[in-house]
């Protein structure tokens, strides 16, 4: 009754079902380490702390307003930023992968300014404009507009002339050719696009906030070095919350997307 | 006469050479005729398609369309591609709508057609599925049935069995022929497989090398279907073989004596 073959296959879907993910179990091991070493007293806890310190800071602070109030901030201002940078850059990108000549003309000097260290003139910046919401939302665009413009001028690149042709033999105008021909076809690169500047802007939003004391959650980070015995704890709490935002961001919003895309790609 | 091409040259300009890709053009499509064009390769008959779907322009010379000026797509003549050219995001269903999309249809009727079109090239039970999830001769045969959605006059298929495997290309070639029997409609076949040109075509095109002319234009007896191995068939296919060899032959000389090593490949159709 049962072949082999059939009796296999039984076989392996159990097994499949009660193995944990590979990347869960590494997790845990790193974690296990890091507790080790930190009971075993080989590092002082001013060096690192313990791993099980962090995980109650981390639970207190999710119970602070304050530190919600910051991490909310910092979130909703890489979001305006990279919205900021997607709504300047599309238009441009868009031309620049259509036209040639243009692209010739206008791309060696946005890699001019993309060579340029990002990090220091962003610095300088918030120098100029001052601390605040507006010196964030800028450096948060500054650095989604190298993503976004690359990503979708590559797009565009990359549709093939007959999508144009089928395009025009069936009379599609400028508009239609745009909403049902051009869109549909770069928004995987659209997708990567916006996942890749969300990452930078969130790291080098941070990175200026810790050197530059604009408001968010690297000032908090930043700050609590500087503070009691205890801060460094915080500090990796802290960061502990952007890696955990970021993946649930993730996981939540641009994973649907690709997942979408895989249904055709 | 449904299409007319009258003098009609195509020149490409690439300094500090000149490339003339077809020169002098003319002749005549009638109404409801199946017409192959075939030539050398290279020679610029999917450029003259181009022409015809409105897709370039010549660099002189008229392509008239019902007597009427042909300078853009027209809505009554369509287009299936060697390429396939499916809109890979969209399923089978909404890839045969495309051109009814465009033309603003109501949801109702566009269906009602592209599953009446979509029955008709035997691909019921398909309409939700992916371009990705079908084989060459299924993408080609939504192709078709794309085309035919928007009920044109004239259809060109520019090498349109050139991708597909030999056994589905014959069967496909069968359908087509059958689909023409039936809607009666123009169709435009260029290819640069002569035996499918004299298997489907009433009337055959034959385009000189590079400058392409018109070389000779033969009328095709034969009743329908056509069997390959039917010594009229063969008879035909060496005669026109025949022509292409020579013009083949007389390129090369053509070229040899002017002193051009290669040949050069026409450019692709860059900015959109």
């Amino acid at each position: 009754m049962f072949g082999s073959k059939s009796f296999h296959r039984v076989r392996e879907k159990r097994v499949r079902k009660s193995r944990p993910p590979a990347w869960a179990v590494l997790l845990v091991a790193i974690f296990a380490l890091w507790e080790s070493v930190s009971l075993s007293g080989l590092v002082s806890s001013t060096q690192l702390p313990a791993l099980h310190d962090v995980f109650l800071a981390l639970i207190q602070l999710a119970g602070t307003p304050f530190f919600l109030v910051h991490v909310g901030q910092s979130f909703a201002n890489v979001t305006t930023g990279v919205s900021l940078a997607l709504v300047l850059v599309f238009p441009l990108a868009l031309l620049v992968g259509m036209r040639s000549q243009l692209d010739q003309a206008i791309t060696p000097i946005i890699m001019l300014v993309g060579a340029l260290p990002d990090l220091a003139i962003l610095t300088l910046l918030v120098t100029v404009i001052g601390r605040g919401n507006v010196a964030a939302v800028a450096i948060s665009a500054f650095s989604a507009f190298f993503p976004v413009y690359f990503t979708i001028r590559q797009g565009v690149k990359e549709i093939p002339g007959d999508y144009f042709h089928v395009a025009s033999v069936f009379k599609a105008g400028r508009v239609q050719t745009f909403t049902k021909m051009i869109l549909p076809s770069i928004f995987p690169n659209l997708v990567t696009g916006l996942r890749l500047s969300f990452e930078f802007s969130w790291n080098v939003l941070l990175a200026v906030e810790v050197i530059a004391s604009v408001a968010g959650i690297g000032t908090f980070i930043s700050s609590s070095l500087g503070s009691s015995a205890h801060s460094l704890t915080y500090g990796l709490a802290a960061i502990m919350t952007v890696g955990l935002m970021t993946i649930a961001i993730d996981r939540a919003f641009f994973e649907r997307f690709e997942n979408r895309i895989k249904r055709w790609r | 006469m449904h299409v007319e091409l009258s003098n009609v040259t195509k020149v490409y300009e690439d300094p500090p050479q000149i490339v003339t890709a077809l020169k002098d053009i003319s002749f005549h499509v009638k109404e409801g005729e199946f017409l192959c064009i075939v030539g050398p390769s290279g020679c610029g008959k999917s450029t003259l398609l181009r022409m015809i779907a409105g897709l370039d322009q010549p660099s002189s010379g008229q392509i008239r369309f019902r007597g009427d000026l042909l300078t853009a797509p027209h809505s009554k003549i369509s287009m299936v591609f060697q390429t396939f050219a499916l809109l890979p995001w969209r399923t089978v269903v909404q890839n045969v709508e495309f051109g009814l999309e465009v033309q603003g249809r109501p949801k109702k009727e566009r269906a009602e057609v592209a599953m009446d079109l979509l029955d008709m090239v035997g691909l019921k039970g398909s309409e939700n599925l992916f371009p990705k999830q079908l084989s060459g001769g299924m993408k080609q045969r939504v192709g078709i049935a794309r085309a035919l959605a928007i009920d044109p006059e004239v259809v060109l298929m520019d090498e349109a069995f050139s991708a597909i495997d030999e056994f589905t290309a014959e069967s496909l070639r069968a359908e087509v022929a059958e689909i023409h029997n039936e809607t009666r409609k123009t169709f435009l076949l260029v290819t640069h497989n002569l035996p499918e040109a004299i298997e489907l075509a009433d009337r055959i095109l034959v385009l000189s090398a590079r400058p392409a002319t018109v070389k000779s234009i033969v009328g095709i007896e034969m009743e329908r279907p056509r069997i390959q191995t039917d010594s009229e068939f063969v008879s035909i296919h060496r005669d026109i073989f025949a022509l292409l060899q020579a013009e083949l032959e007389n390129s090369i000389m053509r070229h040899r004596l002017s002193g051009l090593k290669e040949f050069k490949r026409l450019p692709d159709m860059e900015d959109r």
